[in-house]
C-alpha cells in the first residue's frame, strides 16, 4: 500500500497549482531589491557604519561609566555630520523600512517604494516587513497600506500615545489617552477584535516578546507587566523597579531589559550607571543603551527623513530640510533614537 | 549553449548581476511557491512566504556558501517561513483566522481525497510528505532543512504514511 500510495502523493502534489504571474513578478522586484543589499560590496557602506560605531562606543567610553551586567553594551551616538544631498536606499536583510514621527508628522519609507511623508499623527508603528503603518489620527487607530491608502480605521475612543505591532503581525499593542486615563488594548492585525487589557498603564510603548506570544507594558504603578495573550493573563515582571521608563524584548528569546533611571534590569541581573539613561534597545544579542549625557536629549528636526542607510545592527536616517542631517539608531522591533543634533526632536522610530 | 548552473548564477548575482539573479529566481520560483502552497494549503499565504523566502536569499547571498547547491538552500528558508507562519497562527486557533483557509486546496485535477487526507496531517508530518514528494527532497536533505535528524524525518515519513494509508481505507470503506 505504502509504494502505491507514494507513487499517488508523487503525482497529487505534482498538480499543485502554479503561482499567479504578477505575484512572481512582485516577488521577483522584492528579491531583487534585497540583492541590492550591502552582501557583496560592502566596504564602502560598512565604513560608514563602522564610523558610526566608532564614535558611538568613543562617546560610549567618555560618558556610560559601567554597567555591571554581563552582555551588556553601552552605546551613545554623538552628533554625526553627513554630506548633504539625498543617499542611496540601503537596507540589511530583513529591514523593510523605517518610519519616524518627527513634530508630530509621520515620515515613512520602505525598501518597497512606500514614502509617506508630513501626515500628523500622535503614534505610529511599522507592521511586519513594512507592510502597513498603524498611526494614530485624531481619535482613532489606522492602518495605511503602502499605497498610502486606509487598509482599515478603527475608533480608538481617544488619542494613540503608543503603538507596537507583533512581530507575527497579528496582533497590535496601543495605549490611548482617555478623558481620565491611559488604557492599554489590543486589535487585530487586521482591525478587529479590539480588546482592553489594561485600564490603567503609563504612556510606555508595550514592546511584543519574539515569538508574538506575550508583551511587556507599564502598568499605571510604574511596574512592568507582561500580559500573555494566549492565556489571556497579566503577571508583573519580578524584580521590576517602580518607574519603568522603557521595556524592551528581545529580538529573539524571552530576555525583557527594564529601565527606570539609571537603573537596567534584565532577568536577575540588575546594573546601575553613573549616568541616567533615556533610552534602551537590543543590538542582536546585546543590549544598547542610551545616555542623555550622550547626546540623547531630543532636539528638533525641521525637515521630513528623505531616505536612509542601514547594515547590521544600525541604521542612520538622513533628515531633510535646511540641512540634512543623520540620525542614528538601532534595528529591531522598537528602535531608539540615539543620535540627535541639534535642534531635533524625533519622538518614534520604527525600523521593521 | 548550455544553461548556466545554479553555482554559476549565484556567484554572478553575488557580484550584482540582476540578470543572473533574476534567472535563478525564475528557476526556482515555481517550486518554492508550490512548496510553500503545499505546507500553507493557501494560495496567499503561499504568495507571502515564497517571495519572502527568496527576499532572505537573495539578501543573505553574500554569506552563502557557493560550494552548496542552492536550492536545498533556498526550500530550508521557505519551509521555516511556511512552518513560523502556521506556528504563529495556530497559536490563535481558539480565535477565527485573519483570513479562511482555503477550504479544499486549489489543486486541479488531482486525487482530492488524497489531498484532503495530506491536509488533515499535523503540520510536522505534512511539512515533511510536502518535502518528501512535493519538492523531492531525500529525507537527509529534509533533515538538514527542519534541522531534525534523518531517523526523526523517516518516522514522521513512515507516521504520515501509515496515518494517510488508514484515513484512506477509511473512506474506501465508508
Amino acid at each position: 500500500m505504502s509504494s502505491e500510495l507514494e507513487r499517488r502523493l508523487d503525482d497529487l502534489l505534482l498538480e499543485a497549482p502554479e503561482p499567479e504571474t504578477d505575484v512572481g513578478e512582485r516577488a521577483l522586484a522584492r528579491a531583487l531589491r534585497a540583492l541590492e543589499l550591502p552582501v557583496v560590496r560592502p566596504r564602502r557602506r560598512l565604513r560608514v557604519v563602522a564610523a558610526l560605531v566608532a564614535a558611538a562606543l568613543a562617546l560610549l567610553a567618555l560618558a556610560a561609566g559601567s554597567l555591571a551586567a554581563a552582555g551588556a553594551l553601552h552605546v551613545s551616538f554623538g552628533q554625526v555630520r553627513e554630506h548633504a544631498g539625498p543617499r542611496t536606499l540601503i537596507l540589511p536583510g530583513g529591514t523593510a523600512g523605517i518610519a519616524a514621527v518627527v513634530n508630530g508628522r509621520l515620515s515613512v519609507v520602505t525598501r518597497s517604494g512606500f514614502r509617506l511623508q508630513g501626515l500628523p499623527v500622535s503614534a505610529a508603528a511599522l507592521s511586519p516587513h513594512a507592510l502597513y503603518v498603524a498611526a494614530g489620527i485624531g481619535t482613532s487607530l489606522v492602518a495605511l497600506k503602502p499605497d498610502g491608502r486606509r487598509a482599515w480605521s478603527h475608533p480608538a475612543g481617544g488619542t494613540v500615545v503608543t503603538i507596537a505591532w507583533a512581530p507575527d503581525g497579528l496582533r497590535i499593542a496601543y495605549v490611548v489617552r482617555t478623558a481620565r486615563r491611559l488604557v492599554l488594548r489590543t486589535i487585530w492585525g487586521n482591525g478587529t477584535h479590539d480588546a482592553a487589557i489594561d485600564r490603567s498603564v503609563r504612556a510606555v510603548r508595550p514592546s511584543w516578546r519574539a515569538d508574538s506570544l506575550a508583551f511587556a507594558y507599564v502598568a499605571a504603578g510604574g511596574r512592568a507587566v507582561v500580559y500573555d495573550v494566549g492565556h489571556r493573563s497579566r503577571s508583573v515582571v519580578p524584580n521590576s523597579p517602580a518607574g519603568v521608563s522603557e521595556v524592551a524584548f528581545a529580538p529573539a528569546g524571552k530576555r525583557l531589559a527594564l529601565l527606570d533611571g539609571r537603573t537596567i534590569v534584565v532577568g536577575k541581573t540588575r546594573s546601575r550607571a553613573r549616568i541616567r539613561l533615556v533610552g534602551i534597545g537590543w543590538v542582536g544579542g546585546e543590549l544598547a543603551f542610551v545616555s542623555r549625557g550622550g547626546q540623547a536629549e531630543p532636539v528638533r528636526i525641521p525637515g521630513p527623513i528623505v531616505s536612509f542607510v542601514a547594515s547590521g545592527s544600525t541604521f542612520a536616517a538622513v533628515v531633510g530640510g535646511e540641512e540634512p542631517r543623520v540620525v542614528a539608531g538601532t534595528t529591531g522591533n522598537v528602535a531608539t533614537v540615539l543620535a540627535l543634533p541639534r535642534g531635533a526632536r524625533v519622538e518614534a522610530v520604527a525600523v521593521r | 549553449m548550455r544553461d548556466p548552473s545554479d553555482r554559476e548564477l549565484v556567484r554572478e548575482a553575488r557580484r550584482g548581476d540582476r540578470e543572473a539573479a533574476a534567472a535563478l529566481f525564475r528557476r526556482h520560483w515555481r517550486d518554492a511557491w508550490r512548496a510553500a502552497y503545499a505546507v500553507t494549503g493557501r494560495r496567499a499565504l503561499a504568495d507571502d512566504v515564497a517571495a519572502d523566502a527568496f527576499e532572505r536569499a537573495f539578501a543573505a547571498l553574500g554569506r552563502f556558501d557557493e560550494r552548496r547547491p542552492f536550492r536545498p538552500w533556498l526550500q530550508r528558508i521557505v519551509a521555516n517561513r511556511a512552518l513560523d507562519l502556521l506556528r504563529a497562527e495556530r497559536r490563535l486557533s481558539y480565535e477565527e483566522p485573519l483570513e479562511p483557509a482555503d477550504a479544499r486546496p486549489d489543486h486541479r485535477g488531482g486525487d482530492r481525497s488524497l489531498l484532503a487526507s495530506v491536509a488533515d496531517l499535523s503540520l510536522e508530518r505534512r511539512v515533511v510528505v510536502v518535502l518528501r514528494y512535493g519538492v523531492g527532497m531525500t529525507p537527509k536533505e529534509i533533515a538538514a532543512t527542519l534541522d531534525l535528524p534523518v531517523g526523526t524525518v523517516n518516522s514522521r515519513l513512515a507516521r504520515a504514511l501509515e496515518e494517510l494509508r488508514e484515513s484512506l481505507e477509511v473512506e474506501h470503506v465508508e
